[in-house]
């Protein structure tokens, strides 16, 4: 930052006022980089900052929630939805710690995020003063890239840099500390603000070599029983379009990652569901059958592949990847294409030949057939007293025509989820997948519909999760955004409760809950719902929900002990997958 | 077997890379044999030398992607010995009191190629320049003398290339000579 010069002799004092203070420059910022949304708390450390805010609220909605992991998640809900940075305020201190949470969860499921902290005054850096942490050091790990500020003058610039790491490349929180001093103290060069579009010493790749998608298009076009896994990155890169061109040209079948669902229609022929931990019957063993293994926009997460030493040893791979540090990272790729998902697509669909690959499609059907017969039917047209979290949600993937955007939370309820809602509308799924946060979707709901208020939001939670942030009730009903909220009750942790019971041979540790009363608690802050246990009465539950124009929480009491099938044992081979 | 790798790691000279640097060594549970920190040629590139062993250099060229991911990190290298000219800097401070079996210099300076840099009133101060098995030998042989204190850099290398530094940053970049 070389231009901290100090102001020349014309400018001197009486000019001064002319300068912006470091809290205003902060706030012209934002609003010059096109922020509109602010999820924040504030504190000591920030309150300058908030100040300059008192004069801007008629650019920037601050929305204040109950607790900052409540703003980070809000956040990165609203991230998800826009692709752009979610903006989060907070102070120093406990501020800054209750944020490592959501950060580095934004940095698993690459969510654009910037974060703006305050921090002591300059002079008492070091001190242990009151509230004071080293933020950069803990958050350095969880971030793309931080930055601490103690001169006002490098705000304009650095709030701009911050805004390009975020949402450029692999898109991932960025996080800005900015002392006391550098938001009270004024600058001493006029106010500008330039969008930051290049930096020297970060080149992300977006157009792939030519060479590379050659010899990619030239493995697709041999292959005989190919297979497409489309991640998170179809979505960031919003290559849903091309990826349908992509696979109705080709004939491929195609399976998306648990944060790559909604990239296609769940009722598209070539559509086979999802790979992983507790995703499909075929879409996992043909893993080890295919000849070619096309990868685009994920990374091979350890809850996909499972076993590497026995992953798609078969096959060829083919690995689309923005992140030049993810290829070969977990799986040996024969043809990398590092580039952008949707560039890359576009780049290989004239150089793929038509095909058609329906005998090899049929093989998918047939273990969708064994997996309908044992685990669907089971789940959806039983003939038990309580309902089951699959019949659930599949009843609301219907009322919904899978059109809602359906957030979820962690655990048993996040795999059904995905499992049962048909996504017929692209972007719709927003999930804590790589790191699995509790506590996520509440909040995450939130801010997705601060984002989208125009479409139906849907926050799918277990009984556990929903406990580790139901103080944002408040912040939705403050707002009054019609978020529809769905507890699925087994008054258990159940994921943990299926592993103790399948590998800790029934040994229920610490898993049973003993639950409030969670519409008392809804009601507690101004929002409506009701709670239902009888079967019957679930189909009209829901549509209460549903047309609620206000917040409306649900709760459907499930049976206790139901297990989530298929499951491949962690770290166990693709094809050692448990139907039962 | 384990062998030495010396990864070079080209930067923007800002505040706090050197420990997102160390992060994706510590995080993996890899030991930093040594490291080194310095200016470069070029007005604001600083160079961070690193020696680590591992056992398989595809492990290696992992870790390099991941330094090359940081932001404000400009090219990364992994070599192995025989592709660069490396060699570090030791100081030994020996005693020699009056009356004590005096150091031999001719030797020292000769044999050893190394050199008294520094002569106190009752000790002085040998540097060594040299690969770390050249200053080990050394070492073995100062052990004549009593050693008070001992102190050994990290790595500097350069690779065996014709290419220089600049021509591996990035182009629009104005790499001014220091």
């Amino acid at each position: 930052m070389g231009q901290t010069q100090t102001k020349t002799a014309e400018s001197n004092q009486p000019e001064q006022k002319k300068f912006l203070s470091g809290a205003q420059a902060i706030m012209q910022s934002l609003v010059e980089q096109g922020v509109d949304t602010i999820f924040g708390y504030p504190g000591g450390a920030i309150m300058p900052t908030y100040d300059a805010l008192f004069d801007y609220q008629d650019r920037l909605k601050h929305i204040l929630v109950r607790h900052e992991q409540g703003a980070g998640h809000a956040a990165q809900g609203y991230a998800r939805m826009l692709n752009k940075a979610g903006v989060c305020l907070v102070t120093s201190g406990p501020g800054a710690t209750n944020l490592i949470t959501p950060i580095a969860d934004a940095m698993l499921d690459s969510t654009p995020m910037v974060c703006i902290v305050g921090q002591v005054k300059a002079n008492l850096l070091g001190t242990d003063a009151f509230q004071e942490c080293d933020v950069i050091g803990m958050s350095m790990p969880v971030t793309k890239w931080n930055y601490q500020v103690v001169d006002a003058n490098e705000i304009p610039e650095i709030i701009a840099k911050a805004f390009y790491i975020a949402e450029t490349g692999r898109p991932g929180p960025v996080l800005i500390d900015i002392t006391r001093t550098a938001q009270t103290d004024l600058m001493t060069i006029p106010y500008q603000y330039k969008l930051c579009k290049t930096l020297i010493s970060y080149k992300p790749r977006v157009e792939p070599k030519a060479e590379h998608v050659e010899a990619a298009a030239k493995l697709i076009n041999a292959a005989k029983r190919p297979y497409i896994l489309a991640g998170h990155g179809i979505l960031i890169s919003g290559a849903e379009k091309e990826l349908n061109e992509f696979v109705d040209k080709t004939g491929i079948p195609v399976a998306t990652t648990l944060l790559g669902m909604s990239a296609m229609d769940a009722d598209h022929p070539l559509f086979v569901g999802w790979p992983g931990m507790h995703g499909n019957y075929g879409a996992n063993v043909l893993t080890n059958s295919c000849d070619l293994l096309i990868a685009i926009g994920m990374r091979f997460d350890d809850r996909i592949t499972g076993d590497l030493s026995t992953y798609a040893k078969q096959a060829k791979v083919i690995h689309i990847e923005i992140d030049p540090s993810e290829v070969d990272k977990n799986v040996k790729a024969d043809a990398p294409v590092v580039g952008d998902a949707k560039a890359a697509l576009k780049a290989l669909l004239p150089l793929v030949k038509k095909a058609d690959h329906s005998e090899w499609r049929a093989e998918f059907k047939k273990y969708d057939d064994e997996e309908y017969d044992k685990i669907t039917k089971k789940d959806l047209f039983h003939e038990g007293n309580h309902i089951k979290m699959g019949e659930a949600v599949a009843l609301l993937s219907d009322k919904t025509k899978g059109e809602a955007v359906v957030v979820t939370d962690v655990g048993q309820h996040q795999m059904i989820t995905n499992r049962y809602y048909r996504f017929k509308k692209q972007n719709s799924i927003v999930t804590s997948g790589g790191a699995g946060t509790m506590g996520f979707a509440l909040p995450a709901a939130f801010g997705a519909k601060v984002a989208v208020p125009h479409r139906e939001v849907v926050a799918v939670i277990g009984d556990g999760g929903f406990q580790m942030t139901l103080q944002e009730l408040g912040t939705i009903a403050q707002s009054g955004l019609p978020v529809k909220i769905i507890i699925l009750n087994n008054n258990f942790l159940g994921m943990v409760r299926q592993w103790q019971q399948l590998f800790f041979d029934n040994r229920y540790s610490f898993v049973e809950l003993q639950n409030p009363d969670f519409i008392t608690i809804a009601k507690g802050f101004g929002i409506d719902g009701h709670k239902v246990s009888d079967r019957s009465l679930l189909s009209e539950s829901l549509d209460t929900l549903l047309n609620s124009d206000k917040p409306y929480l649900l709760e459907i009491v499930c049976e206790k002990e139901e297990n989530v099938f298929p499951m491949v044992p962690a770290g166990g081979c693709v094809t050692s997958i448990r139907l039962e | 077997m384990l062998t030495n790798y010396t990864i070079s790691v080209f930067t923007t000279n800002t505040v706090g890379l050197l420990n997102r640097i160390t992060i994706i060594f510590t995080r993996r549970r890899i030991n930093i044999e040594c490291l080194t920190v310095s200016e470069t040629e070029r007005k604001g590139v600083s160079r961070f030398t690193i020696v680590i062993r591992s056992q398989s250099r595809e492990f290696v060229e992992k870790l390099v992607r991941q330094i090359r991911k940081i932001t404000d990190v400009l090219a990364v290298f992994g070599y192995l010995d025989d592709e660069i000219v490396f060699n570090e800097i030791a100081l030994f401070k020996i005693s020699t009191p009056l009356g004590s079996e005096p150091l031999d210099v001719k030797t020292i300076n000769l044999d050893w190629n190394a050199k008294v840099v520094h002569w106190g009133l009752e000790y002085v101060v040998v540097e060594k320049n040299g690969t770390e098995e050249e200053i080990h030998e050394f070492y073995s042989y100062m052990k004549n003398w009593e050693i008070l204190e001992y102190v050994k850099s990290g790595r500097v290398a350069v690779g065996k290339t014709e290419k220089g530094l600049v021509e591996f940053l990035p182009e629009e970049g104005n790499w001014e000579i220091v």
